[in-house]
């Protein structure tokens, strides 16, 4: 029938309906097997012998049958066996003072087989209710997430209890929405009145409520204890797990809050800085206590348009990174021209670059390559202008490529700029992070993190050395898109 | 077209219209300005401006789609301006019918070059295209296929001379990319960019002084390409 198998015999002899019958019956049965033999007994053994029923009736079926069977034995003892027989009267005081004292000690063994039963079954049931704890403390343990926390307190009161179905209800706790963990046959629940609810309470407040529902069988006083038990640890499981999300949380913004701090000291003295000098030029040839010659008007204004230029690269790495960190940077692929954008980027700087020699290697038969236009021009731009940076003044900046694997391509941009010691070489492509005194080199730190960001969108890997030839950036690009291979456009017959 | 052209400004920054309606003035242009999408659309109407430089990132309507209501009733020449980041929007906006582009914040030599651009193209629509494009150094003759650098012929392939002609019948002109294939591969090949790449690097090559500065077939990083006129 259902998970309760005990075998029909015990159940027989431990139904508690029957337990005063069967006290009479045993003293029945002991009388008349004494009675049998009354002529060769002493009437000290026969009293002696009369404790076995007393006991047997206690330790079975417990106190009231005890105590019972000691009076009946006391009666039948009197009745039977002490003369005159068959009456309840007593004539020898000896015997008077025999009765009472068996008596007394029928009763005292009554009780004291009725309490060590009672210290037992309240040890088994001690047993049972910290293994059913310990338990559920295992189940528990190593969760971190609240919805299996509440389905592991669900699943495991329903298997202590032996219950039909068992629901967890758990409120809005911190961030987390509020949920349902069920155990068991939900559709039985969903027609009958549980038959216990508790609170999952912590000292900080209710958290939600357990419910349980097992046909029309209530629950004991120490089953209910046990359920409150379980209720008090769960609740305390999810405190502990919305705790952690939420320290998480917390430390999430903390770290961000840093970078935006970070962001904005160096962002602000970064914009600041152009701002300066087209306010001072700006002023300076708005005034009228001054004439400028030509030449003056002439290098002013180009000050400010240099600037100004500079003030808008700020702006686009700034949006640039943001869409990084937002992961909108999702690569535009087409199959691009790898010298076409080398040339368009160097063009572009030219004006920056000034004199400064550049040599581009990249073979005229290297394959198309699958990248976002507009990105990678991003790359070389803050590649070179970093390398422009840093070098000395009119030293050779290198760019190559080469396929290196069929499916690999290598760009390496190479300066005259001190060697970087090993520490820095992996943090440089961190945002914020400067090898040099930030007052010295100007940008916003965030050029090479936004070459890493688009790389790395692409699929590449890009990483600094110094080799023998100078200080090189490398980055890697796939060649594949997808599984296809660049493709050959073959131009007609001259 | 008066004689001295109508420019028709809708940006919804008062400072940039402040600048650009200073600056055009003192270049002899007439000028209206709008800071609304709507407002522009009735402007444009009323007015029947030359030209009309429309900001793509207006408060009330789409820039695009103040591109799109404007070319169901007039061809006047478009120039948008827009942020670099937005590329998506430049070629729509192209894709829509404006005729060119600007990068926030441009100068305003570019500005200037642009709505010459512009005006000459608006002219060329009322007249006959011409037939022999004349840049720098080189000569097409689109009629007779022939294309001249420095006087010697430069052979080019079918497909070469049909790219390059498409460019240089619209002198100063961007042309999306897709834009150039729809109409020099057909309306399959819009997506093949890199057909579009592979060609414009032949092209230079045999008409360019240096392929890796090109001054006629020049890029639009992002949008397509330009066939330089005023080089």
């Amino acid at each position: 029938m259902s998970s309760k198998k005990r075998s029909w015999i015990s159940d027989w002899i431990y139904k508690r309906s029957l337990a005063y019958p069967y006290a009479v019956i045993v003293v029945a049965l002991m009388t008349f097997l004494l009675f049998l033999v009354r002529e060769r007994l002493n009437i000290s053994t026969v009293a002696l012998l009369f404790l076995l029923p007393v006991l047997l009736s206690t330790t079975l079926w417990g106190l009231g049958p005890g105590i019972l069977s000691g009076i009946l034995t006391f009666l039948s003892y009197n009745f039977f066996f002490i003369a005159p027989y068959y009456t309840l009267l007593v004539h020898e005081s000896q015997e008077i003072i025999a009765l009472v004292i068996f008596f007394v000690i029928a009763i005292l063994i009554n009780q004291l087989v009725g309490r060590e039963k009672k210290s037992l079954e309240a040890a088994l049931a001690r047993e049972h209710e910290s293994t059913s704890l310990y338990e559920f403390s295992v189940g528990l343990a190593g969760l971190n997430d609240l919805k299996e926390i509440a389905s592991v307190i669900a699943q495991k009161t329903l298997e202590t209890f032996q219950a039909e179905a068992v629901n967890i209800r758990v409120e809005k706790i911190y961030a987390e929405d509020s949920f349902s963990a069920v155990a068991g046959n939900t559709a039985a629940a969903d027609q009958a009145q549980p038959v216990a609810e508790t609170l999952l309470e912590t000292a900080r407040g209710v958290l939600g409520e357990i419910r349980l529902w097992r046909g029309h069988a209530p629950l004991s006083w120490a089953e209910l204890r046990l359920l409150r038990t379980f209720a008090a640890q769960g609740a305390l499981a999810l405190e502990r797990s919305a705790l952690a999300h939420s320290e998480t949380r917390a430390k999430v913004l903390e770290e961000s809050d840093r970078l935006k701090s970070a962001l904005l000291h160096s962002v602000s003295h970064e914009l600041r800085t152009p701002l300066v000098t087209i306010k001072a030029a700006t002023t300076s040839l708005l005034s009228h206590q001054v004439k400028w010659d030509s030449e003056a008007r002439q290098e002013l204004l180009t000050a400010v348009d240099e600037e100004a230029d500079l003030l808008n690269h700020l702006v686009s790495n700034l949006l640039n990174m943001s869409r990084i960190e937002s992961g909108a940077m999702k690569p535009n692929r087409q199959w691009n021209f790898l010298p076409e954008i080398v040339d368009v980027v160097i063009g572009r700087m030219h004006r920056t670059l000034g004199n400064t020699p550049l040599r581009v290697e990249i073979p005229d038969e290297l394959p198309l390559v699958p990248v976002d236009y507009m990105q990678m021009e991003q790359v070389f731009t803050n590649l070179i202008s970093n390398s422009f940076k840093y070098a000395p003044a009119g030293s050779e900046i290198r760019i190559r490529a080469k396929a290196i694997h069929p499916d690999n391509l290598l760009v390496q941009v190479t300066n005259q700029g001190p060697p970087v010691e090993a520490e820095h070489l992996e943090r440089i492509f961190d945002k914020f992070y400067r090898v040099t005194y930030a007052d010295k080199v100007s940008g916003t730190g965030l050029g090479l993190s936004i070459c890493k960001g688009i790389i790395e969108a692409h699929g590449g890997r890009i990483w600094a050395e110094n080799l023998p030839e100078g200080f090189t950036f490398h980055f890697t690009l796939p060649l594949t898109w997808d599984g296809m291979q660049p493709p050959l456009v073959k131009s007609e017959g001259e | 077209m008066t004689a001295t052209p109508h420019i028709l400004v809708i940006d919804d920054e008062p400072q940039i219209l402040r600048a650009l309606r200073t600056i055009l003035v003192a270049q002899n242009y007439r000028v209206s300005v709008a800071s609304r999408g709507e407002e522009g659309l009735a402007l444009a109407a009323a007015e029947q401006p030359d030209i009309i430089i429309l900001d793509l990132g207006l408060p009330d309507i789409d820039g695009i789609d103040v591109c799109d209501r404007l070319r169901q009733w007039t061809q006047t020449p478009i120039v948008v301006l827009s942020v670099r980041e937005n590329e998506r929007d430049k070629v729509l906006a192209l894709d829509k019918g404006a005729d060119d582009y600007l990068v926030k914040p441009f100068g305003i030599e570019e500005l200037l070059a642009r709505i010459r651009v512009a005006l000459r193209h608006s002219t060329h629509v009322k007249g006959s295209t011409e037939l022999v494009v004349q840049t720098g150094d080189i000569v097409i003759d689109l009629a007779r296929h022939i294309v001249t650098k420095g006087g010697a012929e430069v052979k080019l392939t079918g497909t070469e001379f049909k790219l390059l002609a498409y460019l240089a019948s619209h002198p100063g002109r961007v042309l999306t990319h897709q834009g150039i294939l729809n109409h020099v591969w057909g309306p399959d090949y819009g997506d093949n960019v890199e057909y579009l790449r592979v060609y414009m690097s032949l092209l230079r090559k045999k008409l360019e002084d240096n392929p890796k500065k090109p001054k006629f077939l020049l890029s639009e990083p992002g949008i397509g390409y330009r066939f330089s006129f005023d080089a």
